[in-house]
């Protein structure tokens, strides 16, 4: 009788007088998507501003792009926390070179530095997703795409975050003309590369949960930048 | 006698290690030596939701005054709002231990800064960027602080100020915030009164949106108290109001038949 | 996908275990009747099994009626088909793609248990299915002609298997009209 009680009140698998073991996650997923593109004499990134955490929308109007230097910016999303550290600490890192090499970073330059910040944190990683676009020292626009522990690579267009599955089949389509035969391959313009990733980001807001309320558009050339926003759907 | 009867002596340090072991004190060969260090894994004493709004000159922050014990309503008379400085108030959900660890840190940078008697104070920027650093080193030392925490402030150059952050880190400004059970019942009703008010509120409207959402989550959040603190901050200062009761109107209950 | 009096299926031809590709002729679209078709993703045994008892089920249906079943009754009894096996589902995710006798284009789909979706516009299923909605989603719109539909159809087929390792290795695409029935076989690339 005692022996059943005693079953009954300690299930017998149950460890008695341990301490229930939850695991603490230090992640989270914020969501959010960012696509890239280069070309010619110009690079376009954009991203859309929302900030969510499950089924939460935290904030409408959070970017995900940020700027590093006057030609150089970092579309970046994964988790909120880790992307506010790692572009503080690449700030950090610009300023310094700054100062001791008395010139700004190059975009180049800049690329192989995010990618060895990243691997740095190898085993404990910043769960961020990012998109370096610049103009390289030729003039001409670059993106480079990296994963959350610092293998990357350069492209001419690439999509990032939760709807980049569904968007990096288009771009592939519209801007790398793959599967199309006889189509003469005209240089993207801004103008189409801007409107392209309108397009691409109303279908991704239709399907991603994650995805939406407005997009921040960063055109970059050696002119100089401009940001355009436009509105994404809010549910 | 040799053969060890009852007369003979017992065994010398008969209870002890063999020759060349440590002696074992009762009770330290527990497992507790073996675990893996823990930390706080999960909240004890907590707070629920804190609001935060936005208006035209300033920034008001609310939460009620209880101290949750599980579902036991354990304390129900605790601030869980801090004045910073006259720009800068803050509130916390979630462990009270740990806001209070936060909170005696936040007093003596703020008596330190009175010391140095230079006139300045902290900005709500500089509180928010602040914490979120301590909140999200302590999440990489897998010993997190377990704290929502809302911002608020006013600042001459700056206007209104209304920030978040969470124990993991993550952070952003917005013009309406709940923590907690909050974020689920109050942001949705703060973001439309603030929305359909052409996002911008006076402080007498966001003083009323405040007090609507707190009576709300009295009535739908199990663990919410029946008063509540505001912190009103503007260009002339910061203020946090002593408890004011949530009225309620349970005429209704009666009717209410469960069968 | 559908058309303007027309609708297209398509799918590509891998047959693999896993990340090994064993077959690239492999045949996940079946006609169930002159403007009726269904393709299955998921595991291959399935896709032959179900469609078989499909098969069998339509047979008597228009051998006892007399008639051709509508797409909408079709998907009924692929949906209770599916639902049968609650507890042991068959592993596949069909896709149904039919006119009706006005030439009025349908396309629904299932998940494993039988809940049925039907749309105006498109439906995806399987490993690209993401990839396909990112595609759909930009290309379809509406009252494509046939030749459009193909077009668009197959660019997002195409697309969308490049993206997805265990998926491609060619593709079939079947446009649907009320007179005829086209069956195409894409050349893709094979990694």
């Amino acid at each position: 009788m005692a022996a059943e009680l005693k079953k009954a009140i300690y299930p017998e698998n149950a460890t008695i007088g341990l301490p229930t073991q939850h695991r603490f996650d230090p992640y989270t997923l914020n969501g959010g998507t960012i696509v890239g593109v280069a070309g010619d004499n110009f690079a376009i990134l954009a991203g859309d501003t929302r900030l969510s955490e499950g089924f939460m929308i935290h904030s409408r109007d959070t970017s995900k792009i940020y700027k590093l230097t006057e030609k150089t910016f970092l579309g970046t999303c994964g988790f909120q926390g880790d992307v506010l550290t790692l572009t503080r600490l690449l700030n950090a890192r610009l300023t310094m070179y700054e100062f001791e090499h008395r010139k700004k970073m190059s975009s180049t330059a800049i690329s192989q530095m995010l990618s060895t910040v990243l691997y740095y944190r190898r085993f404990f990683p910043y769960y961020t997703f990012n998109i370096l676009a610049g103009i390289d020292t030729d003039g001409k626009g670059c993106i480079y795409s990296y994963d959350a522990v610092g293998n990357y690579e350069k492209h001419t267009y690439h999509a990032s975050g939760t709807a980049s599955s569904m968007l990096q089949p288009l771009l592939d389509n519209q801007v790398g003309y793959l599967n199309q035969e006889g189509v003469r391959r005209v240089p993207l313009t801004i103008d189409k590369a801007r409107t392209l990733i309108k397009d691409v980001f109303i279908s991704a807001t239709e399907r991603d949960m994650y995805t939406g309320d407005s997009l921040h558009i960063v055109t970059i050339t050696s002119d100089g930048v401009t940001e355009d926003h436009f509105p994404l759907r809010r549910d | 006698m040799a053969d060890g009867g009852q007369f003979s002596a017992a065994p010398f340090w008969q209870n002890g290690p063999s020759p060349g072991q440590f002696y074992n004190t009762p009770g330290t060969n527990l497992a507790s030596s073996q675990l893996p260090r823990t930390y706080t894994q999960q909240p004890i004493v907590t707070g629920t939701s804190v609001l935060g709004v936005t208006f035209t000159g300033g920034v008001v922050i609310a939460a009620d005054t209880l101290g949750s014990y599980g579902s036991l309503a354990r304390f129900r008379d605790i601030s869980r709002l801090l004045k910073v400085n006259e720009k800068v108030a803050i509130g916390a959900s979630g462990d009270y231990a740990d806001f209070q660890f936060i909170r005696d840190i936040i007093n003596q940078k703020v008596l330190d800064g009175k010391c140095l008697n230079d006139n300045y104070c902290y900005s709500p920027v500089a509180i928010h960027t602040w914490l979120t650093r301590i909140l999200y080193n302590r999440r990489t030392k897998i010993n997190p602080l377990w704290n929502n925490i809302i911002v608020g402030g006013y600042d001459e150059n700056e206007g209104s100020y209304l920030g978040y952050v969470d124990k993991l880190g993550v952070a952003y400004q917005a013009p309406t915030i709940a923590t907690g059970y909050g974020s689920y019942i109050a942001q949705p009703l703060l973001r439309q009164s603030y929305e359909s008010n052409n996002n911008n509120f006076t402080e007498e409207q966001a003083l009323s949106a405040i007090e609507r959402c707190m009576r709300v989550l009295l009535y739908r959040d199990g663990r919410s108290g029946n008063q509540y603190e505001v912190a009103i901050i503007t260009k002339d200062g910061c203020q946090v109001t002593s408890p004011k009761p949530i009225s309620t109107n349970w005429d209704i209950a009666e009717y209410v038949k469960y069968v | 996908m559908t058309g303007k009096n027309c609708v297209a299926i398509a799918a590509d031809r891998r047959f693999g275990i896993q990340a090994q590709t064993i077959g690239h002729e492999f045949q996940r679209i079946y006609g169930m009747s002159d403007h009726l078709y269904i393709g299955f993703s998921g595991l291959a045994t399935d896709v032959t099994t179900v469609s078989n008892k499909l098969k069998f089920r339509l047979n008597m249906y228009m051998l006892r009626e007399n008639r051709e079943m509508k797409p909408e009754t079709f998907m009924s009894l692929v949906s209770s088909l599916l639902y049968e096996k609650r507890f042991g589902p068959y592993f596949v995710e069909p896709v149904i793609a039919g006119l009706d006798k006005n030439a009025k284009p349908f396309v629904g789909s299932l998940d494993l248990i039988g809940c049925p979706m039907i749309t105006e516009d498109f439906v995806v299923s399987g490993t690209a299915s993401e990839q396909l909605y990112g595609m759909c989603e930009s290309l379809w719109e509406p009252d494509l002609e046939a030749d459009d539909l193909f077009e668009s159809i197959s660019q997002a087929l195409l697309n969308a298997v490049d993206r997805d390792c265990v998926s491609g290795w060619g593709g079939i695409v079947y446009v649907i009209e009320k007179d005829k029935v086209t069956e195409k076989i894409l050349k893709a690339r094979m990694d």
